[in-house]
This record gives C-alpha cells, structure tokens and sequence, in this order.
C-alpha cells in the first residue's frame, strides 16, 4: 500500500526524523530540504534517508564527519556521513566553482550526497556533477540529469565517490511539485522515528495552550 | 543596511530611504503585538486584485437541507484559473464544540478546490474534509479549514430573520460573525497541494492568498447558510439580511500557539512583509505635502478607526490597558488634527515624530495603518514584494569569512547578546511540539518536563552561543570551517547571515523569556493578513475578525455565467 506524501511534508518528517536521529538542528533541516529535493524528481529520497539515518542512530557525530584537508576526503570512523558531507561540500561549493572536483573515499548513500549539490547547484545557478560506480547526476539550478545503471543509484556504500562542476550539460528531468507516493509501511517508520522529537503531553501543556476563557460561545 | 529591499525595482522613490524605522525599533515584540491592519494587509490586496481583473462569482452547488446540513461549492473565475471553496455543513452536538486545536467535530468544514469539483471528488472530499487533520486531501485541493457557529449570535439571527426580523445591531456587532474558523492550512498540510504548485500564479503568489480567498467565500457561506434555515424556518414570514448590517457580518478566528513559531521560521518571508510595511510608511513620510484629498481621506478613515476601536472590547487585562491607550491616543490625535496643520512641510513625518513623543505603541502602529491609507499609488505596487522563496535563503555561504559572521552578529544582533541568558527569568520557557497534538507549544523551563524537545525558536540565546563560539574559535578563517567543526551553530549561522540582505528578519527579543507574551507575535502575524479586534482570551490564545465590511463575492464580482 503506498502513501501520498507532500514535499513539504516529506520535509518535515524527514527533518525531525533526523534530529531524533542525533543531528544537531542545522544538519536536520539539510537532511529534510535533502529529502524533499529527491522527492521531486520521484526519487527515493525519504526512504533512502530513512535507511542512513537508521545506521546514524546512537554513533558519534566525529566519526562521520569528513577530514576535509585529506584527498580524498575521508571519515575517521571509516564512512562519510552524506548528509554531513553534503553540507560541508555545499558549504566548499567555491572550490569545485573554480574548477577543481572535489574527491571522497567511503561514502555511505552517494544519492543523499548528490541532492545537496542539488541545492547548492540553484543556488549557483550552475551545474554540479556527483559520479560513483558508473551512475553520474548532474544537477541544475531546477533540474536533473541521470546516466548510468540504477540499481547503483541506491547503493548503500561506495568506496569513491567525484564532485565537480560541469559547463555543458542539459537536464533530462524536472522536478514536479505534486505529492510524492511512499511505502505505507517506510512512512510508518518515518513517521515514528520523527515523533521522537515531541515532547510527551503533561497536564500542564494541555492546560496552557487554550483559551483560558469558554471558546464555545 | 537598510537601503536594501528586495523590490528595489519597485522603488521609485530613493528619498523614502532616510525615513525607515531601523530594525531596532520595528522588530520588538511589544511593538509587532501593537500593529493594526493596513491597505498592503493580503485580505485587502486580495480583494483589490479580484476586483481590477474582473474577477466572476457563481454559488455553484446548494445541496443543504432544511436542518442546514449538507454541502456546498463557491466558484471563483479569474483571468486564467477558477477556484472553489468546497463547504461541508454537519449536525454538531453542542459539548462537542470547540475551537481548540484538539477537537474532532466542527460545525462546517471547507477545502479550497483548484480549479472546479466534479461530483466524485466531492464524495472524495467528504470522506476526508470533515474528519480535518485525520483526513487527507490531495494536489487539487489548496486549503483545508473548519469552523466552529457563534453561539451569542447564531441562534439570534436565525430566530430575528425567521420571524421577518433583522437582528439586534448591537449584539451583531458586539460579535462581528456568525462563524469563528479556527486553523486554516494550506501548503503541503495534510496531503494539500505544495506551495510551488501556486507561487508561479500570480493570484496566489502573494502570502497566503489562497487561505484568505477560503475564508473569504466561507463568510459568504455562513450568511447563506444562516438565511437559509431562516426561510427553512420562517417560511414566507422569513427575510433576508439587511445588505449594510451584513456587511457588518465577518468570520471569526480563534487561534493559539500553533501560529507562533510561524514568522520565527520564516525569516525571509517575516522581513520582506516588515519592509514592505516600512517602505509604504517611510514613502508616505518623506512627501513634502499633503493634498487636501489626502488629508480628506485621511479624516475618513480616522473617524472609522475612531468607531471600530468603540466596537472593539475585550475581556483580557493585557488588552484592556491597550484599548484604554488606544483611546486615549485616538483623543490626542483629534486635538493633534485639529490644532495642527496636515498642510504644512513634511506634514505625515512631523505628525508621526510627535507620536512617537506622545502616543503609545498601540497609537503609533494605528496612525502609521491610516496614513497610508490615502496613498495607494504610492504604496499598493509594494505587495508585490511581500512574497519569499524561502529556498532561496536557506543556502549558507560557506566561504563568508568568520570575520565578517562576527561583524553581522555585533553590528544586528546586539539584542541578543545584551541578554544574560544564565539568569533564570530570562530562559524561563522552551518551545516544543507536543506529541498529543503535534502543535507548537511553550513550556516552563524551571517546572515542567521536557526541556529536551527544545524546538530552535530560543534565537538571541543561540546567537549570543554562537558568537561565544566564534571569539575562541582557533582553525580556519571561513563559515565552512566553522560549522564542520560546530554543528550546533549551523542553524543559527544560517539565519545570521540571512541578516546581512534580510534586516528584518528576526524579531529582536527574547523568546524565551518569562514575561514573553506569544500573543505578540500571532497579533503581528494576523495584523499582516487583515485582521481587526484582535481579542486575546489568554497569553497566547487570541480571537479575530476578518472580512468586517468587506464587500461579499456577490457585490463585489460580476456574476459568472
């Protein structure tokens, strides 16, 4: 059974999902724009994140994040985490502006990875290619272009993963702003991971949000 | 700092520049919690949009029973696209009505339909619209809402028009609407379209238009509605409401802290609303004169603030005191216009700068909404600019040197660091979302559990952390550098530098304090959408009007055929 998940909540769920997972709040929210950016070229981006951030839960921060001055970059626990690299990477987009890719070693989720640059690419207004094991996506300001075996889209890890930017190239895909169709029961999972950051109901929440006066005249 | 507006094309006017209030002075709570409604309000661009591009109306579906109960649609047709509120009536049990977030039963639920229903997506929308957050919609729908009948003047109005009466003026204006909605959602909530689906439309584009254009067809429903048991009722003895004492008929809102954090997260969104409102009354300030039509329509509109502040009560001590200000600023204004000439040099600037020595904030935000009232060609084209891709300045410049980060921080953000957060009273509350309801919430630090949840709304805190950080920082000279090594920064860094092009875009107090009224912040938040009497019924928990004497569809739009 599938569900229709907006953008905007594919977003939210997935932002929330990943604070309960441990990311500090920034991160969070570069995870939920992650997700919502895949969502609309149909990709499975809230699933995917999902599945990272399961394996995130409980580990240390310092272990994912990338050793920027090494080439390539590399994690000190051994894989980088996409979602902190993509941040980091989009947070260096100058030096690929420049010309010069950027390399990294063991990536978990290289797609994750790859919709960062989505963001950076509008906001650049250029385009920033990320390749592993023969998939390429290049992606545009407002747009897409996939090449390359999909069943390699999805990998879990990767050993090497390249990011530049790309002058010539034309999107394949644009992304639709209608709701996205999900696995009922991955939503679930979502949807219960995200849960974790509210805060259970007390007597005093319930009594101080409301009127204080009758509301029913 | 503040010579940017992101409409500068629209400007036409560069000597307004040197009349804009600074963020300091605009962006405080108690000043945002005084703001009254104004001709760049949505409600009001709204309407003027429908009306300057010939807009038509057509009650297209009235499947109601006697009792009142059933379904109905409004279609609305603009140059391009129709739209369609979708009204749904139920038999609702008197103990189960309430306004409250928590509720599951209403008097009527309603969706905004792109475009015009068929009759299978009507039983789509019936098996959901009424169930409200239970339910889901899907990409055709734009809003989804419910509301809740006055009890004070439902009942009345049925028993005056039934037996060939008009109702009492009093008790319909001690009100001001038959119906009080309560949330209006819109944007991807709920399985409803996302707000990429309309922002290309010029008629939703501007903030929420699609909401607005819901609750403004919902107030023409309620009086049909109303008419309708009437004559159900009455029979033939049965009249219609009289066309002025309708006018006086809004729709209600009750609303609470879920609307609260909204302006805290989205910033672009809250500075491009803040500088469009200053732009409009800096330009009114900077004109050399005031034309005796200007100053004619001023009058009018005074005498009208003049009323509607009579008809405004509350029983609410905070706003008690305001009104009694407000009044007695309004007395002050009189003998101000009386005594002092509008003709003179600078007339709107010298009168506002003898405000600011003589009124209360409540007078100063209301003299600034009537000011600009004469002056729509001036000011009108500005709404353009009140829209925000909030995408757009989500993206963190990593290669900003920290340098410059600190500068942004010490130069727009010495709000936040005056404040010493270690003293109690003023880290008193937290934000979180409760996991009863899934809504925004304020707790107490210091006597409830749950700090952990902590929701990213304590801002000054954060940035006075943030810039503790930055002075002992050791590694390397950029925000990229930074942030890898201080995660728990990059959400605070993101809005700081969204500061440097956005200087309206935080509000400068602290939302964590113990004397922080949340009712502040939705009155600022309704005052932008048109809102008039506001009504808080606690600290953060506030009734409203919309839509009073406003013109309905059919007087307003020509009848679609």
């Amino acid at each position: 059974m599938s569900y229709r998940l907006t953008l905007a909540e594919a977003e939210s769920y997935l932002r929330k999902a990943a604070r309960a997972s441990g990311l500090d709040w920034g991160i969070a929210e570069e995870a939920g724009k992650t997700a919502r950016w895949l969502a609309a070229f149909d990709l499975p981006g809230p699933e995917t994140m999902l599945s990272h951030l399961q394996n995130l839960a409980g580990k240390d921060y310092a272990e994912y994040i990338p050793q920027c001055n090494l080439e390539p970059w590399q994690a000190s626990g051994g894989v980088l985490c996409p979602v902190i690299t993509g941040a980091a990477l989009a947070d260096r987009a100058a030096i690929m502006l420049k010309g010069h890719p950027i390399k990294l070693g063991r990536t978990a989720y290289p797609l994750l990875l790859a919709a960062t640059l989505g963001q950076a690419a509008r906001h650049y207004q250029t385009v920033f290619v990320t390749c592993w094991s023969g998939v390429r996506i290049d992606c545009f300001e407002n747009g897409l272009r996939i090449e390359g075996k999909r069943e390699n889209l999805l990998l879990a890890e990767v050993d090497h993963v390249c990011c530049c930017r790309e002058e010539k190239s034309t999107p394949q895909q644009l992304p639709s702003t209608r709701a996205y169709s999900i696995d009922a029961a991955i939503f679930k999972r979502i949807d219960a991971l995200a849960f974790k950051t509210c805060a259970p109901a007390t007597e005093e929440s319930r009594a101080g949000a409301g009127a204080g006066l009758t509301d029913n005249d | 700092m503040t010579d940017t507006i992101d409409c500068a094309a629209n400007n036409p006017m560069p000597a307004a520049a040197a009349y804009r209030r600074p963020p300091e002075v605009v962006m405080r709570l108690a000043r945002m919690g005084s703001f009254h409604q104004t001709r760049l309000s949505f409600m009001r661009s709204l309407l003027r949009r429908l009306k300057r591009e010939n807009w038509c109306f057509k009650r297209s579906l009235w499947a109601i029973d006697q009792q009142g109960f059933g379904r109905a649609v409004y279609t609305v047709y603009g140059p391009e696209r129709a739209y369609s509120l979708v009204a749904f009536s139920h038999d609702l049990p008197a103990d189960m009505r309430s306004d409250r977030v928590i509720a599951t039963a209403w008097d009527a639920t309603f969706t905004l339909f792109d475009g015009i229903p068929t009759e299978a997506d009507l039983d789509r929308l019936e098996l959901n619209v009424p169930r409200q957050e239970a339910g889901r919609i899907s990409d055709s729908e734009l809003s989804l809402s419910r509301a809740n009948r006055s009890v004070r003047l439902w009942q009345h109005v049925i028993d005056r028009l039934s037996a060939g009466l008009q109702p009492e003026r009093v008790q319909l204006e001690s009100v001001g609407y038959l119906v009080r909605t309560t949330a209006v959602y819109g944007s991807g909530k709920f399985g409803a379209a996302d707000r990429l689906t309309i922002s290309d439309r010029p008629e939703l584009s501007g903030p929420f238009q699609a909401e607005l254009l819901s609750v403004w067809l919902t107030r023409a429903f309620s009086i049909d509605l109303v008419e309708h048991i009437a004559r159900a009722r009455g029979g033939d003895q049965a009249v219609a409401i009289d066309p002025e004492l309708r006018r006086r008929i809004g729709v209600g809102n009750s609303t609470g802290l879920g609307m609260a954090p909204f302006l805290v997260n989205h910033p672009a969104l809250l500075n491009n609303w803040m500088m469009a409102r200053e732009e409009a009354f800096a330009r009114v300030r900077s004109l050399p004169r005031a034309e005796n039509e200007a100053i004619e329509i001023f009058k009018q509109h005074f005498a009208g603030a003049r009323f509607n502040v009579s008809q405004w009560h509350s029983e609410h001590p905070i706003q008690i005191e305001k009104l009694e200000a407000l009044n007695a600023d309004l007395e002050k204004m009189t003998a101000y216009i009386e005594g002092e000439s509008l003709s003179d040099d600078h007339p709107w600037d010298r009168f506002y700068r003898w405000a600011e020595e003589n009124l209360s904030l409540e007078g100063q935000e209301q003299l600034l909404s009537l000011m600009l009232e004469p002056y729509g060609e001036l000011v009108d084209d500005l709404t353009r600019c009140m829209d925000a891709d909030e995408h757009v300045s989500f993206f963190i410049d990593g290669s900003m040197p920290l340098s410059r980060l600190r500068e942004i921080v010490e130069t727009q953000c010495r709000w936040a660091l005056g404040v010493d957060y270690e003293q109690p009273e003023n880290r008193a509350r937290f934000w979180y979302t409760s996991a009863e309801k899934l809504e925004p919430r304020v707790g107490e630090r210091f006597h409830e559990p749950g700090a952990e949840y902590e929701l990213p709304l304590a801002i000054g805190c954060d940035i006075k952390h943030m810039h503790a950080a930055l002075l002992v920082w050791e590694g390397g000279p950029t925000t990229a550098e930074f942030l890898l090594a201080h995660p728990e920064h990059r959400h605070t860094a993101r809005r700081v530098q969204n500061l440097a092009s956005r200087p309206y875009a935080e509000i400068q107090d602290n939302l964590i304090a113990a004397d922080m009224l949340p009712i502040d912040i939705l009155r600022c938040k309704l005052s932008f959408f048109g809102a008039t009497k506001f009504d808080p019924r606690s600290d953060r928990w506030v009734r409203i009007c919309m839509y009073q004497d406003a013109p309905y569809p059919h007087e307003w739009l020509e009848p679609a055929v």
